[in-house]
């Protein structure tokens, strides 16, 4: 039972930032961005471009494929989104998702399908009575939890911060106080890009790092985010939690293949019962 | 310097093809309050968002303080000195009310001490609520915040849309009793109300608009005197 908690909070702790990403550019962009799995994809193709040919410090891989997040978001935004600005929400779903395609497939075209792993020596877990973690798992669990910090703070103690927040409350009434929009989706998503390039980064010490890493972690990353209440930051880090343990304690009674099952299971059990999800707030029409 | 704040010179406006407001011409002097009355359908809030650039204009000029705003987008119209009070959606739920008037004066960080404390000099029952968030207050609480961030940024002209609605009569009576003491200190007002006669006893110019149009205007006591105006838009016989 133990380990089935640890299980579940690593799995949350690979979910929790990109699902804090998801909900950000939700609340600013106003439409689900599904483009986040290739977004990792990118994310963890470029800390191992980094890491492994070019021989390069992991530390500096990370940090590479931080940037390399946030620049191939922004450029998506200023490029496709941004013409598309007063599009259906459902036309850029469906763009976003065609977009990860493109990612996806970019990359394969460039490192092959095959699957890769980050020059990092191996390692034993370690082991706690009926416990077993590896120092890579730690580390993910210690990135995760400094995200989720760092953007708590981000949102609460800093200026840009609170704009982004009264951004995804009421954007209308933002721009009649003068916060300028334009500066705003800026800073959010080249700051949602980092966390996703960082994620790709996180999800490559715990994962085969392969073209279709980012895909497969969309369906829990959108599910956490449903959970704790689309658009709310606070509620995707509290799905995240949620979403992996529910994640793990199902291999208790399932084979682990049905694992990505739950995570469509979660989705449409709020949808029905609780659309707004955990922490969102139900929309008021006249 | 002329005395008008605010003049509006054969607008036009609207959503999708039509026009909900044509040729409209009003003027609003410093330090005074303009109210404007009229049916549902009028094209009174849609002219007031039109000064606030919420809506675009099609046609005609705006001028703040002779600067020519037409067309601007509302957060550039918000940085002339105009404070827009939405109808609905008027506060940052999710924020608390310290946040609120904190994004009130974005435009105007400098003071923002001196000005929180005016504002809760003006509605003091925001003292105790200041780290509440805003989506958890009463209807008469969110008003405050929302007439609260309009001051935030010391606006030379506040344009209001339906500051009373929902409101109890009691806090009808304490909303226009601040509205008289903002215009007391030097801020011009312009709002659109249904609550006509309340707010036309406290303006000083009153402007009745029908089908799009400005369709009289002229000293506040006048349109109340007025018998048409009265049986037509009051809902009272002289």
């Amino acid at each position: 039972m133990a380990q089935v908690i640890v299980n579940g909070i690593v799995s949350a702790a690979l979910i929790a930032p990109p699902a804090v990403a998801f909900s950000m550019l939700f609340g600013i962009l106003r439409f689900p961005n599904f483009a986040i799995g290739g977004y990792i994809t990118v994310g963890v193709f470029a800390a191992y471009a980094m890491n492994v040919p070019l021989a390069l410090p992991f530390w500096v891989a990370a940090l590479g494929a931080t940037l390399a997040g946030a620049v191939i978001v922004w450029i998506s935004d200023q490029i496709i989104f941004r013409p598309m600005r007063t599009s259906a929400p459902v036309t850029l779903l469906v763009v976003s998702i065609a977009l990860t395609f493109v990612l996806e497939h970019s990359v394969r075209l460039i490192f092959g399908p095959d699957v890769k792993g980050f020059n990092l020596p191996l390692e034993r877990p370690i082991t706690l009575g009926q416990i077993h973690i590896t120092r890579s798992q730690i580390h993910l669990i210690g990135t995760a939890l400094f995200i989720i910090v760092f953007t708590h703070l981000l949102l609460t103690r800093t200026r840009t911060g609170r704009a982004m927040r009264a951004m995804a409350d009421n954007p209308e009434l933002a721009e009649v106080r003068g916060i300028r929009s334009t500066l705003i989706r800026v800073v959010a998503t080249l700051y949602c890009g980092a966390l996703l390039g960082l994620s790709g980064v996180s999800a490559g010490f715990d994962l085969a790092i392969e073209p279709l890493l980012g895909w497969s972690l969309t369906i829990p990353i959108i599910a956490a985010a449903i959970l704790g209440g689309i658009g709310s930051v606070y509620g995707a880090m509290l799905g995240a939690v949620l979403v992996g343990l529910a994640e793990e304690f199902s291999t208790l009674i399932l084979p682990s293949s049905y694992k990505i099952a739950v995570g469509f299971g979660i989705i449409a059990m709020l949808l029905l019962l609780r659309p707004q999800g955990l922490l969102g707030q139900p929309e008021i029409k006249k | 310097m002329s005395n008008a704040i605010l003049r509006a010179e054969g607008v036009y406006s609207g959503y999708g093809r039509g026009d909900i407001i044509s040729d409209v011409n009003i003027s609003v002097d410093r330090a005074s309050i303009t109210t404007i009355i009229g049916p549902n359908g009028a094209g009174k809030s849609t002219f007031i968002k039109t000064v606030a650039g919420v809506v675009r204009r099609r046609a005609g000029r705006i001028l703040i303080d002779g600067y020519d705003v037409s067309g601007m987008s509302p957060s550039d119209v918000s940085r002339h000195a105009v404070a827009y009070v939405p109808q609905e959606r008027n506060i940052f739920r999710s924020l608390t009310v310290m946040e609120n008037l904190e994004m009130g004066a974005w435009i105007e960080p400098r003071k923002f001490d001196s000005r929180v404390a005016r504002v809760l000099d003006l509605f003091p029952a925001l003292n105790a609520l200041k780290v509440v968030r805003a989506g958890n207050l009463s209807g008469g609480q969110r008003q405050m915040v929302a007439f609260g961030m309009a001051l935030m940024v010391e606006p030379k002209l506040l344009l209001l849309d339906e500051p009373s609605a929902g409101l109890s009569p009691v806090m009808v009576e304490q909303m226009f009793a601040v509205i008289q003491q903002v215009r007391e200190s030097g801020i011009a007002i312009m709002m659109v109300e249904q609550n006509a006669i309340q707010a036309l006893r406290v303006s000083d110019v009153g402007a009745v608009m029908s089908a799009g149009r400005v369709a009289m205007i002229g000293s506040a006591s006048e349109l109340l005197g007025d018998r048409e105006v009265a049986e037509l838009y009051l809902g009272t016989r002289t």
